[in-house]
């Protein structure tokens, strides 16, 4: 997939407002037909991007490269790119059809044609035959969803870009979104570009994430990578509960490590990650390759696992999650001992 | 909370008085017009409608009403288009000075009408033009434009800069975007602005009284013949010109709520 052109390359872009500089010079090549997912937090630059891949905005400096065509100098009119408002932005003085229908209406195709790609949108993205003359009033906000995507791929873009379409949503409708966004990808073949602020809702769909911090890429890799193997802190704890223990010269306080852990992490300085589902409760002098000892602070059901705050003797707070077979019992205050193994960790290089 | 007995008995009282003193004088130059005498006074003895008659067939009041015509309706036009770029210059841009810039443009709405067209009498003969109809056209729009301005800005704020955003991304041009969604999204204020620029222009006194030299609108004839040569053809035409108003503001505010019933019936 690498060697052959990419769909999308950007070169050094740069975009500032005044003084305020919101995209450093980033670097980013996307493949034909990819799902890429850009997340960070809010103000790292995720719309500033987006705005000035679709031609909305202007960079300050840097190139935009649409296979081997140079694009940041045309108008957002004449890219072939379409973008999907995190307002949605549907014509509100048009029907549902009216509004699927308006990129190609512009593209002077007969009415009929019109008409028979615009049902066959509705059906694609499994909406009645009969929503083609609702107003967009008497849509929910899923239905509009579905309007703005179905008008989105009437127009037929090169890459379609998302600036968090689901963010308005309640979450079991966009988790029912989430999968039929990744299917309709599937099915269409297209290059979707996606910004969302949560990490899980781009794994759920992406082949790749892009994570974004203060103007520039943190880490863009794979979903499993980001997850099992962070570049930084900051992409470490943007995925949620981890615990994070400081390493000095191979030891890190509050975790014994066994000897051969100790020779793996070979006196590294940085930062070590432990997963909460790859702890493990220890039996009496067990001991794993690296070993926690503390009092329970407080448990949480959730669901098939049991989720832990244990207090370290160091003072240190961990969290632990393990399968509801396995969960200890005891409650609040019962001292335990966890571990896991050396494998199952990270070392994040930067302290 | 439901009002007493006591309270809603005060609130129709205080409200028919409001009314009727809103639109009594109104009737009462309805009465003048129809009375057969040269003066009116109550009761009235004998009932005519010749007047009326009298007032089509004048050629003073088919010359006036023409003038009146012409400017309210360029006016109108004029100011509709002002209003809309003013608009979206305000709504859609932000630059320098802009909120000082939009106060000084609303300014004239609250300068007295008499000393704003004495202004501009001074200022034509100034410049050595010759007040007509054409002039007073110049200072209604002084007055009228900054207030379709602000008829049309209130539409415009209110509206999703992204839509307009979305009709570019999806390969409209800046015209088309304008006509496929900006215009038609503005319409209601558009419509308004309209409306109340032509009311304001074909119903105004003071501004016209100076700036209109040899002509003469409506308005500025009724005050004429009031002051000197009344008959009652003055009332006849004060009512006419009147019911001009009535209609148009009300054929302005049933056309888009017909349409729409319309549209919501085709639609479904
Ligand atoms: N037109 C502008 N003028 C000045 N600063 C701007 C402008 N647009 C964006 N910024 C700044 O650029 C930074 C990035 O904004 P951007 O909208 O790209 O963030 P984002 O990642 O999309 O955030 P969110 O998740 O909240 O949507 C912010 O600090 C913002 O204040
Ligand atoms: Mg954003």
């Amino acid at each position: 997939m690498s060697d052959t052109t990419p769909i999308l390359r950007i070169n050094a872009l740069t975009k500032t407002f005044n003084e305020f500089t919101a995209l450093h010079a980033i670097d980013l090549k996307v493949h034909d037909g990819e799902f890429l997912a850009i997340v960070g937090p809010s103000g790292s630059g995720k719309t500033t991007l987006i705005r000035l891949l679709v031609g909305m905005d202007e960079p300050s400096d840097g190139s935009i490269w649409l296979r081997d065509q140079r694009i940041d100098e045309m108008p957002a009119n004449k890219r072939p790119t379409c973008m999907v408002f995190q307002s949605l932005a549907l014509f509100p003085h048009m029907t549902v059809g009216q509004n699927i229908e308006f990129p190609l209406k512009l593209r002077k195709v007969a009415p009929e044609d019109r008409k028979a790609r615009a049902l066959e949108l509705l059906d694609l993205l499994r909406l009645p035959q009969d929503y083609y003359s609702k107003r967009i009033d008497q849509c929910s906000g899923g239905e509009r969803q579905r309007v703005a995507l179905a008008r989105a791929l009437a127009f037929d873009p090169e890459i379609l870009f998302f600036d968090e379409p689901l963010s308005a949503l309640d979450y079991r409708l966009r988790k029912a979104l989430e999968k039929e966004l990744k299917d309709l990808h599937a099915r269409t073949g297209k290059t979707f570009i996606y910004i969302t602020h949560s990490l899980e809702e781009a794994m759920v769909m992406s082949d790749r994430i892009a994570i974004m911090r203060a103007g520039r890429f943190e880490q863009i890799a794979p979903a499993e990578e980001i997850y099992a193997r962070p570049v930084s802190r900051f992409v470490a704890e943007f995925m949620g509960e981890v615990n994070l223990f400081p390493i000095r010269a191979g030891q890190a306080e509050g975790v014994t490590l066994s000897p051969a852990a100790a020779s793996a992490f070979g006196g590294a300085t940085g930062t070590l990650m432990v997963r909460p589902e790859s702890l493990q409760f220890l039996e009496g002098e067990e001991h794993a390759e690296l070993t926690f000892a503390g009092r329970i602070e407080a448990e949480y059901m959730l669901g098939s696992r049991v989720q832990y705050t244990v207090t370290l003797e160091g003072g240190q707070t961990l969290i632990a999650e393990v399968l509801r077979e396995n969960a200890m019992p005891g409650g609040p205050g019962t001292p335990v001992r966890l571990g896991c193994a050396a494998a199952a960790c990270h070392l994040i290089a930067e302290a | 909370m439901k009002p007493s007995a006591f309270t809603r008995a005060a609130l129709l009282v205080y409200g028919i008085a409001i009314l009727a003193f809103l639109y009594l004088p109104l009737v009462s130059v309805g009465f003048a017009s129809v009375s057969k005498g040269r003066y009116l006074s109550f009761p009235i003895r004998r009932y005519a409608t010749g007047w009326y008659g009298e007032a089509m067939a004048s050629d003073t009041v088919r010359d006036l009403l023409f003038v009146s015509l012409k400017v309210a309706g360029i006016v109108t036009v004029l100011s509709v288009v002002i209003g809309f770029f003013g608009a979206l210059a305000f709504a859609r841009y932000n630059w320098r000075f802009r909120k000082t810039y939009q106060k000084l443009i609303l300014l004239p709405i609250f300068f007295p009408q008499t000393v704003l067209g004495l202004a501009l009498l001074m200022w034509f003969n100034a410049i050595g033009v010759i007040p007509s109809w054409k002039t007073a056209i110049i200072a209604h729009m002084v007055w009228i434009a900054p207030i379709a301005t602000l008829i049309i800005s209130i539409r415009a704020y209110s509206f999703d800069p992204a839509l307009e955003e979305a009709a570019r991304d999806m390969g409209a041009g800046t015209w088309t975007t304008l006509r496929e969604v900006t215009i038609p999204l503005l319409m209601p204020g558009i419509v308004s602005a309209g409306l109340f620029a032509f009311l304001l222009s074909w119903g105004n006194f003071p501004l016209s009284l100076f700036t209109t030299g040899a002509d003469s609108t409506l308005p500025e004839w009724l005050y004429a013949k009031m002051v000197s040569g009344y008959s009652p053809l003055v009332p006849t035409v004060g009512i006419l010109t009147v019911a001009a108003s009535a209609t148009l503001l009300a054929v302005g505010l049933t056309v888009p709520w017909v349409l729409k019933l319309v549209k919501r019936k085709t639609a479904a």
